[in-house]
């Protein structure tokens, strides 16, 4: 994939975005509290073991005195401090992450929910690789951030506080000199995000352009091969190629003065403070010094910056997950909702009758599609829409299944505002099949089912014998459990167009409203579909697209539509004998004009 | 480690940064041991009161002066290692470009250009990696846990370093068992996300049957669900990744209480100072990296490895077209003699071609016609060799196309493909494709041929504005007319036009095909077309029918034939007419 170029986010955006990102953690609030109390235990133990070999050391080892008893007691007080820690380490652990899985479980649900409610308008400005990203890789993304950084940010913060703690019980002096090293570890840590956060940016587009090169050259090589420019998209990919190198150079130097060798060396500068400040005391002092004391900070020392690197290194998923949360909260916030319903919607379809009155629309705006659309179909009756590619048929049925709101004019059902419906209502008793038979994966009976528990397989089945569709069905083994894969690329699409027929039959539609297929049916299925097409209509009100006219010469009314307009409108055989528009598109279709 | 092997080219190439890179690794490795003997030094001192100022300054400058050296050396491995690495991907991809530019159009219909820059991302990537961090980890994690535990074996113990080390190799058996397991359960766990991902596209690719039939709610709780799949697979990988740290913590703080007891024992019996046993601790956390590390570089140079030998495989794919011994270097011009009497696709049983046979005289213009999937763009790719292996011969300027160097034939064709492929760059760019240099004059006089000119003025950016897939979205006419544009530029000897005016208008087909004849007075044009308009004005045309030709003439002589391209002509008419609303209007 393509990466576009990603917007630089403000802090301000970047704190806005983390902030509501943790709003997301309030439903957790008890799993949260268990998983802080684990924390807080193994930070105690994690601290308490170098105290008690101090003691060791300062109470026994030094004076060279080993009674039995105590000594056990300590060592025994030292194990179980470590098993146990150790216990609960891992279910902290696990606590942490199971948590962060389910605030990104939300936040998926969310986002999914979210694009469900947006109307088409949407669908039709969005590539659908880019809404799959926002719900899969964005939150992927987040989820990253959540499991790795934040709670090892969590964990080091707890170390780090628990640590100065102990040093300030051990020697609040020597604590107080060790101090010193927060606010430099503090400053490097912000050169470096400054650094870093431009430089792994800019590597990272440098990156997304070769790749952009890569793909266009790719698709295009037989053009450059043409063209015989081989040599110079070489040229070309050699200088992209080594300003991607330049930046991946950028980001190995500043890493490599910023990062652990920098953690490293403020290592060294604590070691020699505290080496340096026993050594001093040790001059006055004669016997004073606790050697355990010298020891348990040394211990400490070597355990605090190891969570230190870790979370420095994982920086740049952090602003990488802010820039995914920045997308998913904007889908989150995306506005282009489908069409409302009147909020006291409450009217039942009952009768089935269609009356477009004076309707005018326009995707953009700016160009009508559809002028001054007025047509009436009477329960039970068939209407048929025929004409020209971008004529405004299916522009009517967008309206119809509410795909799309409509400002001027009115559609009404039974006489009522179409508006005035229950959305839940008019999906069920309104029957659309579209052009493009899409199969979802499954199984044939859970395509015809949908997502509809109710039906019973005797229900399906009987839907399928009557749209002839149990023909073909019946032949597999596997019959209505035979499996489907993605878009039914192994049925043909005459197959595929009576397993949407039965989907749409087994609801019981009172209403039809079909876009007729214009793909290359096999002869076998294209009489089944004409045969199942007829019976479908028998008692339902059909708004029906025809590309083939053959299919709908018995209709009551047939409207040609050129330009959005209406131009003409009759029966078959009125429209014949009206010679206009409608006879040329008969003639084109049934054989030519002989010669 | 076999990817070392395959690497060594480029080991040997880099020579002096890899020595360098390694040789101050160990160095650093080195260095490292001083800040734990120090502490002992200086824990022994104050042990036996004996320290004073002098001694103090001394062991700190040591150590601030090693710190400070660390510091550089591990900055300079990691330009010279990593940086080399870098270097390496940079390298392959260079070569990996410049193979593909000379594979055949075959080899991209063969696979998906997603297949193909996986290769060239995801592989390159696995192999920097073993060249960076799997050098790396191999020679750190070797230099350190030698010098460390030879150092305490040595200077401080033997037998407590026995003692200590007993539990350390327990922590790389179990490491590594995690590892496979976490290994396993995660790619579950993409299997499961995977899973989503598919969801997720299928719902939106099939939203609008969704809303069609009121599931918007159904198909949100199965996405639910879905996404607890997730979420479980994902947890069962958190019960794994979540032992690492408590194993290694376990095993690090069992090796210091042996180390605690032992060694506390052995100071009592006065065979190891306070300030040994100190440093020896110290030095025992040392060792946790290269433990942990060898864990990493087993999946680093296996991946590394297989990427290597994928990269490879593409690299040693063989160039399909090829040019004879003694090709000729002068760009053909002359009449076209076309005699084919079968070609088939590589891999394909029915012929695509079969006794097509006709001549071109220099300066005619040729239109193919035929339905869809008839062999016209066949014929195309047969002139510019995009295939060869055919019963049969292309003579150009009375010699064989396969006689003449592959840049010079090409040279002497424009080709405005079907497919108006346009680069991702401004429409100047695109036009002057084949010459950069030329001068904006040329460019408008090509972009006024093919009837465009008034599109690009009509931009904002005028020829500066950037088309292609990040660019402005053209209209399919307004491409075809660019790409009409792109083949002028180069005044070829012999013009290509597949279907190239299917998207324009009728007016503008008639004025782009009459500035043609103009321009292009003396040479050579090839239309294919559905749009029998277009052809009309030919000196010959050829009628295909599932690779068959089955008329052959002129425009008059066809339409008296009243055959194929007589019914075809009176459809279309029809098809104008339809267009139009019906009446007959200009």
């Amino acid at each position: 994939m393509i990466e576009k170029k990603q917007p630089l986010l403000s802090g301000h955006d970047q704190w806005k975005a983390l902030t509501r990102l943790l709003t997301y953690t309030s439903p957790f609030k008890k799993p949260i509290t268990f998983a802080f109390v684990l924390l807080l235990l193994m930070t105690i133990g994690d601290v308490l073991g170098p105290i008690l070999i101090k003691v060791f050391i300062d109470d026994f080892l030094t004076p060279r005195s080993f009674p039995f008893e105590p000594l056990v007691a300590l060592a025994a007080t030292y194990i179980v401090i470590q098993v146990g820690n150790v216990f609960i380490m891992y279910f902290q652990q696990v606590k942490f992450q199971e948590i962060a899985l389910k605030i990104i479980q939300q936040l998926r649900v969310d986002a999914f929910s979210r694009v469900q409610a947006l109307g088409m308008r949407y669908f039709d400005q969005t590539p659908a690789g880019s809404i799959v990203s926002r719900v899969t890789n964005d939150t992927e993304a987040i989820k990253e951030m959540f499991v790795s950084v934040l709670v090892s940010f969590i964990q080091s913060a707890f170390l780090i506080v628990g640590i100065f703690i102990a040093m300030f019980i051990l020697n609040a002096r020597l604590a107080l000199f060790c101090l010193v090293i927060l606010p430099i570890i503090f400053m490097i840590m912000k050169t470096y995000r400054k650094y870093s956060s431009v430089f792994y940016q800019e590597l990272r587009e440098r990156l997304s352009q070769l790749n952009a090169k890569l793909a266009e050259s790719l698709s295009g090589m037989v053009m450059v091969q043409a063209f015989r420019q081989e040599k110079r998209m070489q040229d070309e990919f050699g200088v992209t190629n080594q300003y991607h190198y330049n930046a991946g150079m950028r980001n190995i130097k500043i890493d490599g003065l910023l990062l652990r060798p920098a953690i490293n060396l403020v290592y060294m500068l604590a070691l020699l403070i505290i080496l340096s400040f026993f050594g001093i005391t040790s001059f006055d002092a004669a016997g004073g010094i606790e050697i355990g004391v010298l020891y348990a900070f040394i211990n400490y020392l070597d355990r605090f910056f190891e969570p230190i690197n870790q979370v420095m290194q994982r920086l740049s998923i952090f602003q990488q997950a802010i820039v995914a949360a920045s997308r998913v909260f904007k889908l989150l916030d995306e506005k282009e909702l489908e069409p409302h319903q009147h909020p006291e919607s409450s009217r039942s379809l009952e009768e089935g009758e269609i009356e477009f009155r004076n309707v005018t629309f326009s995707y953009d705006g700016k160009q009508e599609v559809l002028k001054n659309i007025s047509f009436r179909a009477k329960p039970g009756e068939t209407v048929a829409l025929v004409g020209h590619t971008g004529s405004g048929k299916s522009s009517i049925i967008n309206l119809l299944m509410r795909f799309y709101e409509f400002e001027k004019g009115d559609i009404l059902i039974d006489g009522e505002s179409i508006k005035k419906f229950k959305k839940e209502d008019l999906r069920e008793k309104m029957g659309l099949v579209l052009q493009d038979p899409f199969l979802f994966f499954g199984t044939v009976a859970s395509n015809i089912r949908l997502y509809n528990e109710a039906l019973t397989d005797q229900d399906v089945r009987e839907a399928a014998e009557f749209v002839q569709a149990h023909t073909f069905i019946g032949k597999s083994p596997d019959q209505y459990e035979q499996r489907v894969v993605e878009r039914g690329a192994t049925l043909s699409s005459g197959q595929r167009q009576l397993i949407a027929f039965a989907r749409t039959i087994v609801a019981n539609p009172k209403v039809l409203i079909l876009d007729e297929a214009t793909a290359s049916i096999d002869t076998e299925t294209e009489e089944a579909i004409q045969v199942a097409l007829e019976r479908m209509r028998k008692g339902r009100t059909t708004i029906a697209i025809a590309h083939r006219l053959s299919t709908i010469q018995d209709a009551e009314q047939i409207l040609v539509l050129h330009h959005g307009e209406v131009v003409e409108r009759g029966t078959h055989q009125e429209l014949l004998t009206q010679q206009g528009l409608y006879h040329k598109m008969y003639l084109l279709q049934n054989g030519l004009p002989q010669g | 480690m076999r990817v070392f092997g395959y690497l060594m080219w480029f080991f040997k190439q880099e020579k002096k940064a890899y020595i360098v890179g390694i040789g101050l690794l160990l160095i650093v490795a080195m260095l490292q041991l001083i800040p734990p003997w120090l502490i002992g030094v200086v824990v022994d001192s104050i042990d036996m009161g004996s320290l004073n100022g002098q001694d103090l300054a001394k062991w700190m400058g040591i150590l601030a002066l090693s710190a400070l050296a660390i510091y550089v050396l591990q900055y300079l491995w990691r330009v010279m290692i990593f940086g080399s690495a870098v270097k390496l991907s940079r390298q392959m991809r260079e070569r990996l470009y410049a193979h593909f530019t000379q594979m055949s159009p075959q080899f991209y219909q063969k696979r998906r250009v997603g297949d193909l820059m996986a290769h060239a991302t995801n592989d390159l990537s696995a192999i920097q990696q073993a060249a960076g961090a799997g050098v790396l980890t191999l020679v750190d994690s070797l230099a350190t846990g030698l010098f460390v535990i030879a150092t305490i074996a040595i200077m401080i113990d033997a037998k407590l370093t026995f003692i200590a080390l007993i539990p350390m190799p327990l922590m790389a058996l179990l490491t590594n068992y995690y590892g496979t397991l976490l290994h396993k359960r995660f790619g579950v766990a993409q299997a499961a996300f995977s899973d989503l991902n598919d969801k997720t596209q299928e719902s939106i690719s099939g939203i609008k049957v969704i809303k069609t039939f009121g599931q918007e709610k159904e198909d949100v709780e199965s996405f639910r669900e879905l996404s607890s799949d997730v979420v479980a697979k994902n947890v069962a990988v958190a019960r794994i990744d979540s032992l690492f740290d408590p194993t290694i913590s376990f095993i690090v703080g069992s090796s210091f209480f042996l180390s605690i007891v032992f060694g506390g024992r052995m100071v009592i019996a006065e065979e190891l100072s306070i300030g040994q046993l100190i440093s020896f601790t110290t030095y025992l956390g040392l060792l946790v990296w290269p433990m942990l590390a060898f864990g990493w570089l087993f999946n680093i140079v296996e991946r590394g490895r297989a990427s290597y030998e994928r990269v490879s495989q593409l690299l040693n794919h063989p160039v399909d077209i090829k040019e004879k011994t003694g090709a000729v270097d002068a760009q053909p011009s002359g009449d076209l003699e076309v005699d084919i009497i079968d070609f088939k696709f590589p891999n394909d049983e029915a012929s695509a071609l079969q006794d097509v046979s006709f001549i071109l005289k220099r300066g005619d213009t040729l239109g193919i016609v035929g339905r869809t999937g008839a062999g016209k763009t066949t014929i195309l790719k047969l002139l510019m060799r995009e295939f060869d292996g055919y019963d049969g011969q292309i003579l150009f300027d009375q010699r064989s196309i396969n006689e003449y160097k592959l840049k010079a034939l090409r040279g002497s064709i424009g080709y405005v493909p079907q497919d108006h492929f346009l680069f991702s760059a401004s429409i100047r760019e695109n036009v002057a494709f084949t010459d950069p240099s030329v001068s904006q004059s040329v460019v408008e006089l090509s972009t006024k041929s093919a009837h465009v000119q008034e599109d690009i003025l009509g931009f904002r950016n005028g020829y500066d504005t950037v088309v292609g897939e990040r660019g402005v979205s053209l209209s399919g006419g307004q491409k075809q007319r660019i790409s009409i544009a792109r083949a002028l530029l180069m005044d070829p000897e012999v013009l290509l036009l597949d279907d190239s005016l299917s998207a324009v208008d009728a007016k503008t087909e008639e004025a782009i095909l009459s500035s043609l004849k103009e321009t292009r007075e003396g040479k050579t044009t090839i239309i294919t077309s559905h749009r029998l308009s277009a052809v009309q004005h030919a000196d010959l045309i050829i009628v295909l029918d599932e690779g068959k030709l089955v008329e052959k003439g002129t425009h008059e002589e066809l339409m008296e034939k009243q055959d194929w391209y007589y019914r075809m002509y009176v459809r279309q008419q029809l098809e104008v007419l339809v267009e139009r609303g019906g009446t007959r209007h200009d």
